[in-house]
């Protein structure tokens, strides 16, 4: 049970390492002076003591909003896969339960958006609610294909099974998989190529859009959510799709595991450097290849199966 | 004539829970109608009418409270005629709901043989007898599916709900509906129990059909009302998922699977009563208080309507199955019996059923999409017009009404446990085996899917966690004792005012364009220029207007051709008696010649001679020589 809370604190703690480190990288790869690591812990200190100013137009929303954007996120926290052995693990919350709490925070940010009357907020809530519109069936047919090929629907069982029992047999449906929920990874997350966190150009804008009258605490809320919604599929990815170093003892298995993190950081980061964002309506284009290796990676697993 | 088995009393408790809350909002509505006596008169016999369908015992009751809860409500439509939008929604409900009556009453005919007074065990044995199963089916699917409105007989509820008084929409919406649900439930598994595997997939198709098109309709609407009819096509279409899922499942003999995915369909009834019922109530207090239905003259209403606003919140987070809520808890069995679907043999029905799974999971992103906006533009940022800046909060009674159906969707989701208890035992009284056993194990706390290792959800500690962490955080914040300044909104320096929020057209726009193949919006963009200049403007108007689809293919068509072909014959007549006497001659024949052909032993060489006489006659006597 200890094992258990320390690593769920281990996970918030890094958390906001994570997304600087990507950032940090892709600053080293375009031959930029990179910002220091502990930059995301600096920016939540800094906006903990600014005060908050709200909107004259937003009404109980923007009071509320961010505080349950935060919460469903933390919960997740709480449902994810052990990352070491004999940890104590919630064996029994399926994937839905976790989609459904990932769109309860969804929603409540689009409102967030919409709250305070400008034009921007509107526009972000827009385009969020057209993009996770799409990610969800892509979403739950992975989740789907995944828990056939780990025989549970609890996502934290399914983690233990795959790092017991690799589905070497279905190795096809698992990469398919496996593509298909790195895609919504990316999507998810707003990052290149779905989103440019960095920008603040209302041509490509969409999360930054919805959070651009939040300040103070509010903003530091928003933005610790959006790197623990970070965290939790990265290490989603790594339980379900990297399912070694269960085994090892718990030292060594919690470096694996961060390596793991920070490989997955990795990789987004060498995307955002290598691909230019696309137009909005080009991003259906990339979530119906996420929809279609999901139906390949069912279809494939049935067919096989017999 | 009555009966009260369990089946008849759990839909007099959905009909109850529903009804109580509308009668106070009714009465809170009452001062602002003006046909009072009409009102009243026709409301409660709308709502005995209700009772009675589904507690009658023999076809005769059911027919005739069914006529009465179809004439009832048009009358209710036509209590406020503001315009003539009014009298052709009237009566486009009225055409439609005595469209599915006919097929209802053929249904009846054949499967009580003549003898309406026998009850439904009796019309097992004649509806057994019969030879062609099918037909009855399809008799009973065209005079259900009608009334519940599932595509593609879903056309006139986007036109009726908005055009009734606010406390009529939402019983029609919210309960009317889901008596032909009711009825569904009572003729399948009484009358017409041993289904064949093709009648599950037929209901899971138009179910899936019309979550999709239900959704998509709704998001391209910015009439309140209209959103919302076209949402309850969507959630009569996820009902018929379950339905057609237990169908699917019950033909196979996967009897607890069957339970399960029928239980999630009554489920998904009783929530969608009651948010729908909520959702009616809220829109027509605004309307009530800012007299219009059009979501882009509304905004800023959180602050100056909380009760309807926060009412309606609770009711939209429902309705777009977001956890903890009860909406989530039937959408999540709904979903588990389709995952089920793995035990199934038929390689080919397996590989099919995920195509259902993907048409729900993107019916509840779009939906989750559509409350966005519904909520955001409706109740957040700025007033959108005079009558949005002047609105107050509505009188007691309706607010009572609210709160009431609130406590509805809120109990839904604490006792969960004890509702489906109660279904499954409803269940097993149809014959179905219990599954309460196997879906709540160890205790209420979590729900388990009957699939083997399925999924499992806990509601109420979900509901617990959330409030807890979100009572840390809170109480994090108030520890900090922040600093508060209220200060107009930033939006990068640019002056926000009204007219530069975002519009619900805006909001739907990104939606709109990629499923333009099915909306084939048609768009009006106007503007002055000033001295020629391209970019600068006094005034400008952007607005566009969707198609729907299946009326103007189906209906449209449907009435072209109609009208074709009487123009056609009126042509041949040529106001010429002879003429008029062949065609008589003609007709007898056909009608002859088909009643044989299905009443008798049908061979093709005797179809052929009549074919070839009946063209022959129709040539020589009807269309004659060329002139």
């Amino acid at each position: 049970m200890i094992l258990y809370l320390l690593t769920i604190i281990l996970l918030l703690l890094i958390s906001p390492l994570l997304l600087t480190f990507i950032k940090a990288l892709k600053m080293r790869l375009l031959f930029k002076r990179s910002l220091p690591l502990l930059q995301g812990y600096r920016t939540f200190a800094k906006l903990m003591q600014k005060e908050t100013i709200i909107s004259y137009e937003a009404s109980k929303i923007t009071r509320i909003a961010p505080f349950l954007v935060l919460s469903p996120l933390i919960v997740i926290m709480f449902f994810l896969p052990p990352i070491v052995k004999g940890a104590f693990y919630v064996s029994f919350v399926d994937a839905f339960t976790i989609t459904g709490l990932l769109a309860l925070s969804t929603f409540f940010l689009m409102l967030l958006g919409l709250d305070s009357a400008s034009s921007f907020g509107g526009m972000g809530s827009s385009r969020e609610a057209f993009i996770s519109a799409l990610v969800e069936p892509a979403m739950v047919l992975t989740i789907f294909s995944i828990s056939m090929m780990a025989g549970d629907l609890g996502v934290g069982q399914a983690g233990v099974n795959l790092a017991h029992h690799f589905p070497k047999e279905h190795m096809a449906s698992y990469l398919f998989a496996a593509i298909s929920f790195f895609i919504l990874l990316i999507a998810e997350n707003g990052r290149i190529p779905v989103d440019n966190p960095e920008t603040h150009l209302e041509l490509t804008m969409v999360h930054e859009a919805m959070i651009l009258d939040i300040t103070g605490v509010y903003l530091a809320l928003i933005e610790m959510a959006a790197s623990v919604k970070f965290v939790i599929f990265a290490s989603l990815f790594a339980s379900l799709f990297m399912p070694f170093g269960l085994e090892l003892p718990i030292i060594p298995a919690i470096l694996i595991f961060i390596l793991k993190l920070f490989l997955i950081s990795a990789t987004v980061a060498v995307i955002e450097v290598n691909t230019a964002k696309l137009r909005l309506f080009k991003v259906p284009n990339l979530l119906g290849i996420a929809i279609v290796f999901a139906f390949l990676s069912l279809i494939s697993f049935y067919v096989l199966k017999g | 004539m009555f009966q009260f088995d369990l089946l008849s009393l759990v839909f007099v408790v959905l009909i109850l829970l529903g009804v109580v809350p509308n009668i106070f909002y009714s009465y809170g509505y009452l001062p602002h109608i003006k046909r009072k006596w009409h009102y009243q008169i026709h409301y409660f016999s709308f709502i005995l009418s209700m009772l009675g369908v589904v507690t009658s015992a023999n076809a005769f009751a059911f027919l005739f409270f069914w006529e009465l809860m179809s004439l009832t409500s048009w009358q209710l439509i036509l209590t406020e005629v503001k315009d003539k939008t009014t009298t052709e929604a009237a009566r486009f409900y009225f055409f439609m709901t005595h469209f599915g009556f006919v097929f209802i009453l053929l249904f009846f005919l054949i499967v009580t043989d003549g003898n309406l007074d026998i009850d439904f065990k009796q019309m097992k044995n004649i509806a057994g007898a019969f030879a062609y199963p099918t037909l009855l089916f399809f008799f009973l699917i065209l005079g259900f599916l009608s009334k519940a409105g599932a595509v593609p007989l879903h056309v006139w509820l986007p036109y009726a709900h908005p055009a009734a008084p606010s406390p009529v929409s939402a019983l029609m919406s919210g309960v009317m509906l889901k008596i032909a649900i009711y009825g569904m439930f009572r003729l399948m598994f009484d009358v017409l129990y041993p289904w064949p595997l093709e009648w599950g997939v037929f209901i899971l198709v138009i179910g899936s059909l019309s979550s999709l098109i239900g959704v998509l309709y709704a998001l391209s609407e910015h009439d309140i009302k209209a959103l919302l009819a076209n949402h309850s096509i969507e959630n009569i279409g996820i009902i018929l998922i379950g339905f057609g899922m237990g169908m699917i499942f019950s033909t196979l003999h996967l009897e607890k699977l069957s339970s399960f995915a029928f239980l999630a369909a009554l489920f998904h009834t009783f929530n969608h009563m009651s948010f729908k019922s909520l959702l009616f109530m809220g829109a027509g207090s605004l309307l009530h208080r800012t007299h219009t239905k059009d979501i882009e003259s509304y905004g800023g209403l959180i602050k100056s309507m909380p009760v309807t606003a926060y009412t309606f919140l609770l009711a939209s987070v429902s309705i777009s199955a977001l956890p903890p809520t009860n909406g989530f808890l039937s959408e999540w069995m709904i979903f588990q019996s389709m995952l089920g679907s793995s035990h199934i043999d038929n390689m080919s029905l397996k590989l099919a059923i995920p195509f259902a799974i993907f048409a729900l999971a993107l019916t509840s992103g779009l939906a989750i999409a559509c409350f966005v906006k519904a909520y955001g533009i409706t109740f957040l940022g700025l007033y959108r017009s005079a009558n949005a800046k002047h609105a107050k909060e509505v009188n007691g009674m309706m607010q009572a009404g609210l709160i009431m159906i609130s406590f509805v969707v809120v109990s839904l989701m604490l006792f969960a446990p004890l509702y489906i208890d109660y279904f499954d035992r409803v269940l097993q009284s149809l014959g179905a085996i219990s599954v309460y056993n196997e879906i709540f194990p160890n205790g209420f706390w979590h729900m388990h899917s009957v699939a083997v290792n399925g999924g499992i959800v806990s509601p109420i500690l979900l509901l617990l966690s959330l409030l807890i962490i979100t009572g840390v955080l809170w109480y994090g914040y108030k520890v900090l004792n922040v600093k508060e300044r209220i200060h107009r909104t930033w939006a990068c320096g640019y002056r926000t005012g009204i007219r530069t929020q975002y519009s619900a057209t805006g909001f739907a726009g990104p939606i709109r364009r990629f499923f333009n193949w099915l909306y084939r919006s048609e768009e009006h963009f106007e503007k002055k220029t000033v001295a020629g200049h391209t970019t600068k403007f006094d005034s400008s108007l952007y607005s566009v207007h969707v198609k729907p689809l299946f009326e103007t293919f189906l209906y449209t068509n449907v009435t072209r051709l109609a009208n074709w072909f009487s123009y056609w014959i009126y042509r041949l007549s040529h106001f010429e008696q002879t003429r008029y006497a062949a065609m008589i001659f003609n007709l007898m024949l056909l009608v002859l010649f088909s009643y044989r052909l299905f009443s008798h032993s049908f061979s093709w060489a005797t179809f052929a001679l009549e074919s070839v006489v009946m063209i022959i006659s129709i040539k020589v006597l009807i269309i004659g020589d060329k002139k």
